[in-house]
């Protein structure tokens, strides 16, 4: 495995369990505590994957993991001695890669770092997938609109609203979906 | 590529029918002047649609300071520098006054002009009123010299009493000041007639260049001649724009759609995306002034600008 940049966020930073594994893994890490400036920490020095090691796991820490998977997702590691199921939710909501709940063995972390890693391929992988369906339908539903426009005030057929939409799109080097998008804000104007 | 209208108004009498307040407008990226006209309302008489509203005629204010602009101090903040006011009128009545401001842009090229016989019994048209931007040179010979009807951009809509477009204004043999406008770098004119009242006909002509377009197509529609439905006369853009064709194709309904309003109504109207930038870069068209021109009470045509 390449040498990953870890950003290691430890509740009591006198605790040296995970540093210690890290540094015998041979890892590049940068330890600290959690605080209000993660996320542009994390922007600052763009690690390769984040591990927590917290006793709780607060709110304001899932809104920040649900920030920062918005933004530009990593693959992120919590350990902690808070099994709630609502914190298991909120994990699970914010795409956290694994969590696991009360004491571990030093001598898993690199597994664990494994097993994370390909799950947050994984999960990019069918993240990218619904993005493209979803983008997909959305297309779907503009162009039915956008010859639906075109049927009523051309008198097109559905045949001919399609190909002169495609014709359009053709001609201007853009998707149907854009130019549905284009008739759509037309309409929009002479409404 | 730039525009030089930078912010468009409609302002509309309240419900006395004795102020003028804010009816729609078009700001691009001037949310605080947009935030400081919004509020604001206009007696006859009163700030520069109130003026032309008093005057019965489209009026250029070329310098906001020390003059009866009201938004003098947000206007400069923007750099907003000249307005052009045109009150739509159906008779002595006001319907709305529709007013653009422009930014002094060394890089422009355009002119916004009115036309006027000054008196009823006089049969040519003179400069009585002009932005010109930059173009100095255009301005001096734009003034000097009258047109006859029929002659000229203003001329020809001023015989016609409808709009006139000309898409190569340099080459056209109508137009007086080509080889001036040539030079000047103007390429495109839409002359429209305004307030054509008992004592005086106006004309307003918009000259603009290729690069500081003054829309991004702009049309002309008219009643058929059973007047049951708006056909569109005649559509022009810098580029060829297939879809905008495609929709010219159409014919419009009194009272149906935002054009088929303008026509039930006789009030300019603004459809679209008020917030958006002006882009002409932009393939699909945002928004829409659309402007009547009215003549004894009775619609004559529509303008409508695509941004």
């Amino acid at each position: 495995m390449n040498k990953l940049n870890v950003l290691l966020i430890e509740q009591d930073p006198n605790i040296s369990l995970l540093e210690n594994e890290l540094k015998e893994i041979g890892f590049i890490y940068l330890k600290t505590q959690y605080d209000s400036t993660f996320l542009r920490l994390v922007t600052d020095i763009a690690p390769n994957i984040i591990i927590f090691n917290l006793d709780i796991c607060s709110n304001t820490l899932f809104s920040d993991l649900k920030t920062l998977n918005q933004q530009s997702a990593l693959p992120i590691i919590i350990f902690t001695r808070d099994g709630h199921v609502g914190t298991i939710e909120l994990a699970i909501k914010a795409d956290v890669c694994a969590l696991i709940v009360g004491d571990f063995e030093q001598k898993r972390l690199a597994s664990i770092i494994n097993v994370a890693m390909a799950r947050f391929k994984h999960q990019q992988v069918l993240k990218t997938a619904l993005e493209e369906a979803c983008a997909k339908l959305e297309d779907r539903k503009l162009i039915d609109r956008a010859k639906a426009i075109l049927i009523k005030t051309q008198n097109f057929s559905e045949d001919e609203a399609y190909h002169t939409l495609r014709k359009l799109a053709m001609d201007r080097n853009i998707s149907l979906g854009e130019m549905a998008k284009n008739v759509l804000a037309m309409s929009e104007l002479f409404k | 590529m730039k525009t030089f209208i930078k912010v468009t108004e409609i302002w509309v009498p309240d419900k006395q029918r004795t102020h003028l307040e804010f009816g729609s407008g078009l700001y691009g990226g001037l949310i605080e002047f947009k935030a400081a006209s919004e509020q604001q309302q206009f007696a006859y008489n009163e700030g520069l649609p109130g003026k032309a509203w008093a005057e019965g005629r489209p009026l250029v204010l070329k310098e906001f300071e020390q003059s009866y602009f009201k938004r003098t101090a947000a206007a400069k903040a923007v750099g907003l520098t000249c307005g052009i006011a045109i009150p739509v009128f159906s008779g002595d009545f006001l319907l709305a006054v529709v007013v653009f401001l422009c930014a002094d842009d060394e890089h422009h090229a355009g002119a916004i002009e009115v036309w006027s016989n000054q008196h009823s019994s006089e049969q040519s048209l003179t400069v009585i009123d002009g932005y010109y931007g930059s173009l100095h040179h255009f301005e001096q010979i734009s003034r000097d010299i009258s047109v006859a009807k029929d002659q000229g951009l203003a001329g020809l809509a001023w015989a016609q009493g409808l709009p006139v477009l000309i898409d190569d204004i340099s080459k056209a043999d109508g137009f007086i000041r080509a080889n001036d406008a040539k030079q000047a770098g103007i390429t495109m004119g839409i002359g429209i007639p305004v307030s054509d009242n008992l004592s005086a006909s106006y004309i307003m002509t918009f000259l603009s260049a290729k690069a500081t377009p003054l829309a991004k197509r702009i049309q002309i529609w008219v009643p058929d001649l059973q007047g049951e439905q708006l056909i569109c006369l005649e559509g022009y853009s810098k580029k060829p724009n297939e879809l905008a064709q495609l929709f010219e194709t159409t014919t419009v309904t009194k009272g149906v759609g935002a054009l088929g309003r303008v026509w039930l109504t006789g009030m300019p109207v603004i459809t679209g995306d008020h917030e958006l930038d002006y882009n002409p870069e932009l393939i699909s068209l945002s928004s829409m002034l659309a402007i009547p021109v009215i003549e004894q009470g009775r619609l004559k045509a529509i303008v409508s600008f695509l941004f």
